[in-house]
């Protein structure tokens, strides 16, 4: 078994290798390795998260490992339901990418290294999540940043692609160094480098609360840059101008989720630190009332569904800040399943209309059928409409916050309350913010392009994986009945509560009767246009981070170049100039020669003769 | 005789003779400088050799061995001067400069009618 694990983790970089070097050669033959490639993965995805599902026994393995006399560094893989989970999410939204982006990008000439770099992020996504050693999850945790960094710049002729990939780069990046010394600690304080040690060895200790708050706070450094918390939130929304499949697997399956996926793995990190969990639930209540909020007011279709998913992700967030850890996973899931379907519709759209405005579309019910079935599938599981997957997921993650509000001692109970308050603001203006775009995309008359009559429905390669899609977010949601089926016997506790949902589903009822109102009476301008005043995270980093170090590589600079290699200069010009004086002896004449040597001679003479 | 007197005569002829090899442009002039102060040379040997009535007379014998090397010094000098004269067609030895470290060639030592190998214009 664990060597299925290995070619698992092999297989995406192979393809990848092998459709660069085929790359133009042969169109058709590097679109069939790359689908193949991911085809391959996702069916060894399936038989290794096959048999970890439920009460499966997890699996641990080393391959190899340093044999120096500190911890030991090995390439070991811990393979549990929570590492099944998110392998079969991130190799299927994958594979449905690489088939999509077959139609996306039919005629583009970046094609083969587009197609690698997502086999490389899927990778790198699936070493994270089966990772057992602290290095290697690094590593692919890496990878991922800069995968994403050189997709976000697939355009990269267009400024604002660069200047995205280079915020989502750099963020991230200075994010990350919270991972890599949260490791060091770790490391040093008990011994190893395995995370299953670790666990296990917390488990054991009954260590005093807060005692491992450094680790723990570094840990959500890491995550919130990851994740693209506050204050980390604005590279994502930035990194909109990517190709819309790197939306969909940046957003639903990949780099986002392994901020969730790192707090969810190293849990009982968090819980022996419950201060760290509070200022964890504290940032994602702010984050998801600010980004749906963002989310309300934003005319770019992408950027509503980016600003999205920053506030789902802070529901997951939240949730596993109160202790509801398979709530949060199961969130984690279903955005993913509806967020990737509503990132794949909307690049359908985009590719339609040729624009991700959506004052420029209107109307399109008619002209796009299969897309306008998939994205209002997607629209309601994330408003939490009730058969489908978001309904579930949200209800159980903000009966979990209530449940810590009023009876838990985790996590300071204002805190909670306020998250409570935050999660039904947020699921509130999450409907109104999905219904505006849904029905600005397909109702009503647009103006511009996108109510042409060249519009027309994009091809089958790009239907399908709308289709698959929509068979997860409209039946997913029935696996909040037994958790434990999936997450294993631990998880055992029922994640359906009657009187929240129905509370729930009465206030989603009103606020889309409120929002429908307001669309019969106002048309297209439900409500007046606000710029919302931006949190000045930028203009912190720019001044805190960004300007200190340019001041800093000047300074070097300057020293560098004024006075070390003055010095260096200097010796070469000082030995230049005496090499002038020399050569003016140098002249030619044989008799002046002769003459210094004379004379020298004779006053080595006179001052030989003298001392004696 | 008194030794200083050998002495001071080959003093002045090795005065003489670098007087002429530092300050004549001739170069056979220059080369009739090191042939005195060669021969100042073996005046000296010589008269050492007497004057310490040396058994093997080691003096003597060296002052033979200069004249030999100065023979063929001579010769060989002579050789040079001929070439030199050939090439440049003079043998001036303030106008022979082209062992000079300088950036381009001077104009010096380029004056002067060039002949082929065997002195013909």
């Amino acid at each position: 078994m664990s060597w299925v694990v290995l070619a698992m983790l092999l297989v995406p970089f192979c393809s990848a290798a092998l459709t660069l070097w085929i790359g133009h050669r042969s169109e058709v033959t590097s679109r069939g390795v790359a689908v193949g490639g991911s085809a391959l993965g996702l069916v060894l995805v399936v038989v290794v998260a096959a048999g970890h599902l439920g009460d499966a026994v997890p699996l641990t393995h080393v391959f190899v490992s340093t044999s120096a006399a500190v911890e030991p560094i090995g390439l070991a893989v811990h393979v549990d339901p929570l590492s099944a989970v998110l392998l079969l999410l991130s190799a299927t939204v994958a594979f449905l990418v690489q088939v999509y982006s077959l139609g996306y990008l039919a005629d583009d000439p970046r094609y083969p290294s587009y197609a690698a770099l997502v086999a490389v992020f899927t990778g790198a996504m699936s070493t994270v999540v089966v990772a057992d050693d602290l290095w290697l999850l690094l590593v692919g945790w890496e990878l991922m940043g800069a995968c994403s960094y050189f997709l976000i710049s697939h355009h990269w002729e267009l400024a604002e692609a660069r200047a995205g990939a280079v915020k989502a780069f750099l963020i991230t990046r200075t994010a990350d160094l919270g991972l890599l010394f949260a490791i060091l600690l770790l490391g040093a304080r008990f011994g190893s480098y395995r995370i299953s040690e670790i666990l296990a060895s917390i488990q054991q200790q009954a260590l005093p609360r807060d005692d491992l708050w450094l680790p723990a706070l570094l840990l959500t450094v890491a995550v919130t840059g990851k994740s693209a918390q506050l204050p980390f939130h604005t590279w994502l929304p930035d990194a909109m101008p990517g190709p819309t499949p790197i939306s969909a697997l940046i957003h639903a399956a990949t780099m986002v989720a392994a901020g969730v996926f790192l707090v969810a793995r190293t849990y009982p990190v968090f819980v022996s630190a419950p201060t760290v969990l509070t200022l964890l639930a504290s940032i994602a209540a702010a984050t998801m009332v600010l980004g749906a909020l963002y989310a309300l007011f934003t005319d770019d279709l992408k950027r509503v569904l980016a600003w999205s998913t920053v506030s789902q992700l802070a529901y997951m967030f939240g949730a596993l800040a109160v202790g509801a850890w398979s709530a949060g996973v199961l969130h984690l899931l279903a955005h993913g399943a509806f967020k990737a379907l509503l990132f794949l519709s909307a690049g359908s759209v985009v590719h339609a209309v040729g624009s991700t405005s959506m004052g420029r579309m209107g109307g399109l019910r008619g002209r796009l059928p299969h897309t306008f079935l998939a994205m209002t599938l997607g629209f309601g599981a994330l408003a939490g409409i009730v058969p489908l997957i978001g309904f579930f997921t949200k209800d159980a993650v903000i009966a979990g916050a209530l449940e810590q509000a009023r009876h838990g001692r985790l996590v300071w109970p204002w805190v909670s309350w306020a998250l409570v308050v935050a999660m039904i603001l947020t699921a509130l203006v999450t409907v109104a913010y999905s219904l505006r775009a849904w029905l600005l995309v397909f109702f009503g008359k647009g103006t511009g392009p996108g109510t042409a009559d060249s519009v027309h429905e994009s091809p089958w390669s790009m239907r399908v994986p709308l289709y698959l899609l929509m068979v997860p977010t409209a039946l997913g949601g029935f696996l909040v009945f037994k958790p434990a089926a999936v997450l294993g016997p631990q998880h055992h506790e029922s994640l359906v509560h009657g009187a929240e949902s129905v509370v729930m589903t009465g206030l989603v009822v009103v606020t889309a009767v409120v929002v429908l109102l307001l669309w019969r009476r106002r048309g297209r301008q439900m409500w007046p246009h606000v710029v919302l005043p931006h949190p000045p995270v930028d203009v912190v980093w720019d001044r805190g981070l960004v300007r200190p170090v340019g001041w800093l590589s000047r300074v070097v600079r300057a020293g560098e170049r004024d006075v070390v290699e003055a010095y260096a200069d200097g010796a070469g010009a000082s030995a230049r100039g005496l090499g002038r004086l020399l050569r003016l002896t140098q002249t030619g004449n044989v008799q002046t020669y002769l003459m210094v040597v004379v004379v020298g001679a004779a006053a080595l003479a006179v001052a030989a003769g003298t001392v004696s | 005789m008194p030794l200083w007197w050998p002495l001071l005569l080959a003093s002045l002829l090795f005065a003489i003779g670098v007087y002429g090899v530092l300050v004549r442009r001739n170069a056979v002039l220059v080369l009739m400088g090191v042939e005195l102060m060669l021969n100042a040379v073996n005046i000296n040997l010589v008269a050492f050799d007497a004057h310490l009535r040396d058994v093997l007379h080691g003096g003597q014998t060296l002052a033979l061995f200069t004249i030999v090397i100065a023979a063929a010094e001579i010769g060989l000098a002579l050789a040079v001067v001929l070439l030199v004269f050939r090439t440049h067609g003079h043998i001036d030895l303030d106008r022979l400069r082209s062992l000079a470290d300088r950036d381009g060639l001077d104009e010096l030592d380029q004056r002067g009618p060039r002949l082929d190998h065997r002195g013909a214009r």
